[in-house]
């Protein structure tokens, strides 16, 4: 099996799903001649040429708006938008128009496109470059919401994403766009959207997270394990929207203690919604209040901060730590 | 003390504060002569004349964009957007712009503007005209967020926020702008980051903003009649936020209902379930719920929209779950 970045694996999903369905096309800015500002979409419009891989100007609002139009006269758009700081200015036509459409007409139209951007920091870029603003798009009905943490997943999320019949926002942590490899099969490969994976077994504590922060969160599983003999659980959402609780539900009720980790500012962020799903669903299981080390509620801060900012290992065992220290 | 409306309270707190300070001045869709969708402008066309009184096109992101750079040169713009569900085309402005110039500038430009908008359902207005959107604001450091949910505070909090350096996001429910309550004729303030009690009980807390305030009131006298003393806190502001005065109920009733009208999933009950969750976990002698509309656009079939936003039996019903 040829191991593979996760741009590669998701270039390889875009090009085969182009290659089995002429009805998938490929939209943004760049995202043609120059393959895209992280080289996503590299080389696909040499083999699907200018009418099925389109560059685009630098209008967000127009690129949503146009694949919402495409969706729903039948094609299979995937488009992109080069930073997920940069879709605020098509947030209008994602939440007016694409979220709601079959709801609106009643189930006649469907909206199935795929709205790709990369978020998130690691990359020493300022701001709207970094930033993690999932919860935006998680709040919105109407929409799917998916967040890779790897390769392999990667590709096979967004083969589903583009088969999906409605409107997917596909995430891609950009720190670890080629971070690492990993082993990707040429033959296709699907994953459900909505259901979690558990990544790590263990009977101490859970840990819950996706995208980026799945790395230093099983890092920090290793260290505990190696150093203070704490076996660590640890859950990849994948998808925020619908969101799976049945899975960490479950690891909740047998660890008891639970370490909620993203790298969004803390305040109404992702973590929030699944710390309430908890003491609603396991509120009798658990032993300790639940932590959550998340990115501080700022704005998100220039390359010399960055560090300070994102969740690490060593604070990601210092919660373990804390948690674990509460007296049942 | 004189009885007024919320409108009326919003429309006083404009007009007070123009009188004070020339930099004041207001600008949107149709709040000129027309005086607001609503109503909430009316009369300060004429007062005040069109430079202080500003018809701006159909673009909100010209709205928040000039009113951004109006209050960096100086001004104190409070601008309206004729329902937040169109705040989607605007919200580069606000989130990339607005929020974040304060601080991208070292502290050396201040964005003293104020963003008004009604949201909430109840009028047949269906999915574009009826949401309730603070979640997204609540999230973005350098933004702050009010909810006023009485005529009193509808008056003080927009004059705190005129009088603040920072961009707030002042969130009306159009379904309140009737309720009327006292409100004195002078201009005050009520200050940011302080919840109020609404009404004490020592059986469960629960906290509600907006026109859920009234709905979990309401629940609160039938819960009585069934002998359970509930107590009813409002925030008021979600950025910055009274966490101590709701975790000090928890303490104390050992129980947390959560009532919002947006949608529950990742809505801002559950930033308040996890805080208290892990301020005030030993006090907790049961699950935290949220009261909270379904994960879907708002109807705009009227049994249907009334079935979406919690109601008082929902609310009953939730604190009888907790404390079966």
């Amino acid at each position: 099996m040829p191991k593979m970045t996760m741009v590669q694996a998701l270039n390889l999903a875009l090009r085969q799903e182009m290659e089995q369905d002429d009805r998938v096309v490929v939209l943004g800015e760049d995202v043609g001649r120059d393959g895209g500002v992280f080289r996503v979409t590299d080389g696909l419009i040499d083999r699907f040429g200018e009418d099925r891989v389109l560059d685009t100007p630098l209008a967000e609002s127009a690129i949503a708006g146009m694949s919402i139009g495409m969706a729903v006269h039948g094609l299979r758009p995937v488009c992109e938008i080069q930073f997920s700081g940069f879709s605020y200015l098509n947030f209008h036509q994602i939440e007016c128009h694409a979220s709601r459409l079959r709801w609106r007409s009643r189930g006649r139209f469907t909206v199935p496109m795929v709205l790709r951007t990369p978020y998130g920091g690691g990359v020493r870029a300022l701001e709207h470059h970094s930033e993690s603003r999932e919860a935006f798009y998680a709040h919105m009905p109407g929409l799917k919401m998916v967040i890779p943490s790897g390769p392999r997943n990667a590709r096979a999320l967004l083969v589903s994403a583009i088969r999906d019949p409605d409107p997917v926002i596909f995430f891609e942590p950009k720190a670890v766009y080629r971070a690492f490899r990993e082993e990707v099969p040429e033959k296709e490969e699907t994953l459900p959207i909505g259901r979690s994976e558990l990544v790590r077994e263990g009977r101490h504590v859970t840990l819950i997270t996706y995208g980026a922060m799945v790395r230093p969160t099983l890092e920090a599983a290793a260290q505990l394990s190696e150093k203070d003999g704490i076996e660590a659980e640890v859950i990849d959402l994948l998808t925020l929207a619908p969101l799976d609780d049945t899975l960490f539900t479950a690891s909740a009720r047998k660890t008891g203690r639970v370490v909620v980790v993203h790298e969004a500012p803390r305040s109404y962020g992702p973590g929030a919604e699944i710390v309430a799903r908890l003491v609603e669903k396991a509120f009798y299981h658990l032993e300790a209040p639940v932590r959550r080390p998340t990115g501080y509620d700022l704005i998100f801060p220039l390359f010399s901060r960055e560090q300070a900012y994102l969740p690490n290992a060593a604070r990601i065992a210092r919660a373990v730590k804390e948690t674990l220290a509460v007296e049942a | 003390m004189p009885t007024k409306t919320y409108l009326q309270a919003i429309n006083e707190a404009l007009r007070q504060e123009m009188e004070r300070d020339p930099d004041v001045f207001i600008m949107g869709e149709d709040v000129g002569p027309f005086g607001g969708c609503f109503g909430v402008t009316k009369g300060l066309y004429e007062q005040f004349g069109e430079k202080r009184v500003k018809d701006t096109p159909i673009t909100e992101s010209a709205i928040i964009g000039a009113a951004t750079g109006a209050a960096a040169a100086g001004l104190r713009p409070v601008c309206e957007i004729m329902f937040v569900d169109f705040i989607g085309v605007a919200l580069d402005q606000l989130f990339n712009q607005a929020a974040k110039m304060r601080y991208m500038f070292g502290g050396k430009a201040k964005i003293p503007m104020v963003l008004r908008t009604p949201q909430g359902a109840g009028i047949g207005a269906a999915a574009q005209h009826s949401q309730s959107l603070e979640a997204w604001f609540a999230h973005v450091p350098g933004l702050k967020v009010a909810m006023p949910a009485t005529p009193y505070d509808a008056k003080g909090l927009l004059i705190t926020a005129i009088r603040d350096d920072n961009p707030v996001v002042f969130l009306e429910h159009k379904l309140l702008y009737g309720l009327e309550g006292d409100v004195p004729d002078e201009p005050y303030t009520v200050p940011f980051g302080k919840a109020q009690v609404h009404r004490e009980g020592t059986d469960v807390t629960i906290v509600a903003t907006a026109k859920m305030l009234h709905t979990s009131l309401e629940a609160a006298d039938v819960l009585a009649k069934d002998g359970m003393s509930a107590e009813v806190i409002d925030p008021r502001t979600l950025v910055p936020f009274d966490t101590d005065t709701i975790v000090e109920s928890v303490k104390k009733t050992h129980g947390l209902v959560v009532v919002h009208e947006a949608v529950k999933h990742a809505g801002f009950g559950a930033e308040i379930a996890a805080q208290v969750a892990e301020l005030a976990f030993d006090y907790l002698d049961g699950p935290i719920v949220r009261v909270a509309a379904p994960f879907t656009p708002v109807p705009f079939s009227p049994p249907l929209e009334q079935a979406y936003i919690p109601g008082v039996d929902d609310v009953v019903t939730a604190v009888k779950k907790i404390r079966a």
